[in-house]
């Protein structure tokens, strides 16, 4: 088990190179860049801007300075304000891993009681309600359902803020988190509900109820621990969408969050922010993944790694 | 001796030939699917749009008010600007007194373009590159499973934005703004599609890699080899007729998760430029003006939400209708 986590966390080394390498040619591909604006800079002005930011020298050096630098854990600096990306990260990222954290933990929790709500009360209420808020969640994407949340909460009944993010204060928090979460909320369910179907109809399960254990105990311990497996194993993906989906929550709510500097070195083509926010969400996941994946021979104990 | 009138006379078989109607697995699965109410009502209701869509774009009947015109007053020289629905503007106006029906029917065919077209180019790299993976030697199923897994486990939109930047960001022949250009299709158009379709593919790749595999030792490609079929025949009547209904679940699913993109990246801000408009990009810019008008955002919200609905009933009701298990 030991090796296998250093392996793997090991094995993420490659994969950033990988990341970092064609990040580094995407962006270099493409013409034009943060200097470029209406009025043509003289050629003085570019070449000593070149100078500042390492554009000048051919590819294979900048490549060679780049990689360099990462070795160094230097993820490069911007192009428009001279911040090292290191900063932005420093600044920005705990509040969006505030909102992922929450939106993940809001996700879990209603997925789960939802799904296995739906699994007991099988083509009863339950199920229903449990059934039609999951389709509902998949229909409906979180940048449809900011503004639905909005006129609905903020604009009529005025109960919670429109803008901003205060870990604590629910006014700012509950619906960024409903907005984003929704969506694995109603994917948890779906799986939990199949799987929940699937663990009770074992033997295991009568066999517990046979020996005339309480329903709360053959549900919690005999049932819940392996209706959980299917669910680890799609907490990789959602972790993944968390991310993208904060690009457009953080923008819906205005939240200063990472992906809001990911979105805005984007719009005015910060190729240093890009390519350094990219290296490090390819980090956040990579070691995400690894995380669930452990998790997973945790769970499960017919797992050897 | 009087005849015997009662000879056995020999059973005539042909006669007793029962006659049931032979039915394929595409009529058995149209059947299915027509049993399915909620499949087949989100089939019509998604026919129904897609026709309204193109009509709207094309004829006056349906389409009064063309999506770029901007009317601060109306016949009556009354103020034109963010109406209410009325008898003229099916669904109001919008802050510069554009038609909203016009509007959201010209980002609805909008989306769905991209919807179709990335689907498209989405399910011929997918399908390619897992036939070449299934059959291809050790090595290549190694790199496109490498590249799938890879693909996989990063987030789309990410990666989706950075080569969206590419496309953009540079004249490309035929696609881009140089000469040659495909004649009647925008170059956004294009360079939106070929940004989505550029790591979308990996779902479809995995799966057709899997179904590939399986096949490939099942006992009827066996007997087809041992007849002395060419691998050619055999891969193209035996091997992928039998992914096909995989494949048709994985477009009716696919073609939603397009549009889904398309309207995510123009709600950040990194949609097509006005005066195209798609459906995200509408959501995106009645998000603006929620405090003054939340029309503008209901109409387009109340369309991808339906899209995204009816492709999820059809895709699970073809699901079930093409899976010759379920009998029913």
């Amino acid at each position: 088990m030991l090796a296998y986590t250093i392996r793997r966390v090991l094995l993420i080394i490659p994969l950033l190179l990988a990341v970092a390498t064609l990040t580094f040619f995407l962006m270099h591909s493409v013409k034009g860049g943060p200097f470029d604006s209406d009025r043509p800079l003289s050629a003085a002005t570019t070449q000593r801007l070149n100078e500042r930011y390492g554009l000048d020298g051919s590819l294979i050096d900048q490549y060679r300075l780049y990689i360099t630098n990462l070795a160094q854990f230097d993820l490069g600096i911007s192009f428009s304000n001279d911040r090292p990306v290191r900063d932005i990260i420093a600044e920005h990222f705990p509040i969006s891993a505030q909102l992922g954290f929450c939106t993940f933990a809001f996700a879990v929790v209603f997925g789960l009681t939802l799904g296995t709500i739906a699994a007991f009360n099988q083509n009863g209420i339950g199920d229903y309600v449990g059934v039609f808020f999951a389709t509902v969640g998949a229909a409906l994407p979180s940048f449809i359902l900011a503004p639905l949340l909005v006129i609905t909460f903020v604009l009529r009944f005025h109960w919670f803020d429109i803008i901003g993010w205060e870990l604590g204060n629910y006014h700012k928090m509950v619906l960024p988190i409903v907005a984003l979460g929704l969506l694995p909320m109603s994917f948890i369910a779906r799986i939990t509900r199949a799987s929940m179907l699937d663990v009770l109809r074992q033997d295991y399960v009568r066999t517990a109820r046979a020996k005339g254990l309480r329903e709360r105990t053959v549900v919690m311990r005999h049932a819940a621990k392996n209706a959980m497996i299917p669910v680890l194993t799609v907490l990789g993906p959602i972790l993944a969408g968390l991310i993208t989906g904060s690009f457009i929550i953080e923008r819906a709510f205005v939240i200063p969050g990472l992906g809001q500097e990911f979105v805005r070195s984007v719009l005015i083509r910060d190729y240093g922010v890009i390519m350094g926010l990219t290296l490090f969400y390819a980090m956040v996941i990579a070691m995400m993944n690894v995380i669930v994946d452990l998790l997973y021979a945790v769970a499960d104990p017919r797992i050897r790694y | 001796m009087a005849a015997n009138t009662s000879i056995a006379q020999p059973f005539d078989f042909a006669a007793e030939q029962i006659h049931t109607k032979q039915r394929g697995l595409w009529a058995q699965a149209w059947q299915r699917l027509r049993r399915n109410r909620l499949a087949f009502a989100a089939a019509i209701l998604l026919t129904v749009i897609t026709v309204v869509a193109v009509l709207g774009n094309t004829t006056d009947f349906v389409q009064r008010h063309d999506p770029k015109e901007q009317n601060y007053t109306d016949a009556h020289g009354q103020d034109n600007i963010d109406r209410e629905p009325s008898g003229t503007n099916w669904l109001g106006t919008d802050g510069l007194g554009r038609d909203m029906w016009a509007r959201t029917l010209q980002g609805t065919l909008f989306s769905l373009k991209i919807g179709f077209g990335a689907e498209t180019v989405v399910v011929a790299i997918g399908i390619s590159l897992g036939m070449l993976a299934a059959f291809g030697g050790k090595v290549t199923d190694n790199i496109v499973t490498w590249v799938t897994d890879f693909g996989y486990a990063f987030p789309d939109l990410l990666m989706i934005i950075l080569f969206r930047q590419v496309i953009f960001g540079r004249d490309w022949p035929i696609i881009g703004t140089g000469d040659p250009q495909i004649p009647g299709v925008p170059s956004v158009l294009i360079a939106t599609i070929l940004a989505i379709s550029f790591v979308s593919w990996v779902t479809i790749c995995r799966l057709v890699r899997g179904q590939m595999l399986s096949i490939k030792e099942s006992d009827y490609v066996l007997a087809a080899r041992a007849i002395g079929a060419s691998p050619w025949r055999v891969v193209r009547s035996h091997m992928l007729p039998n992914t096909l209904s995989t494949v048709i679940v994985a477009i009716t699913f696919g073609i939603p998760t397009r549009i889904f993109a398309e309207a995510s990246l123009a709600f950040i801000g990194l949609g097509v430029p006005p005066p195209s408009a798609s459906l995200g990009s509408l959501i995106s810019d009645g998000y603006a003006h929620l405090q003054s008008n939340n029309l503008l955002v209901i109409w387009p919200a109340i369309m991808v939400a339906s899209l995204m609905l009816c492709f999820t009933f059809l895709g699970d009701g073809l699901r079930d209708a093409l899976d010759p298990r379920t009998k029913r």
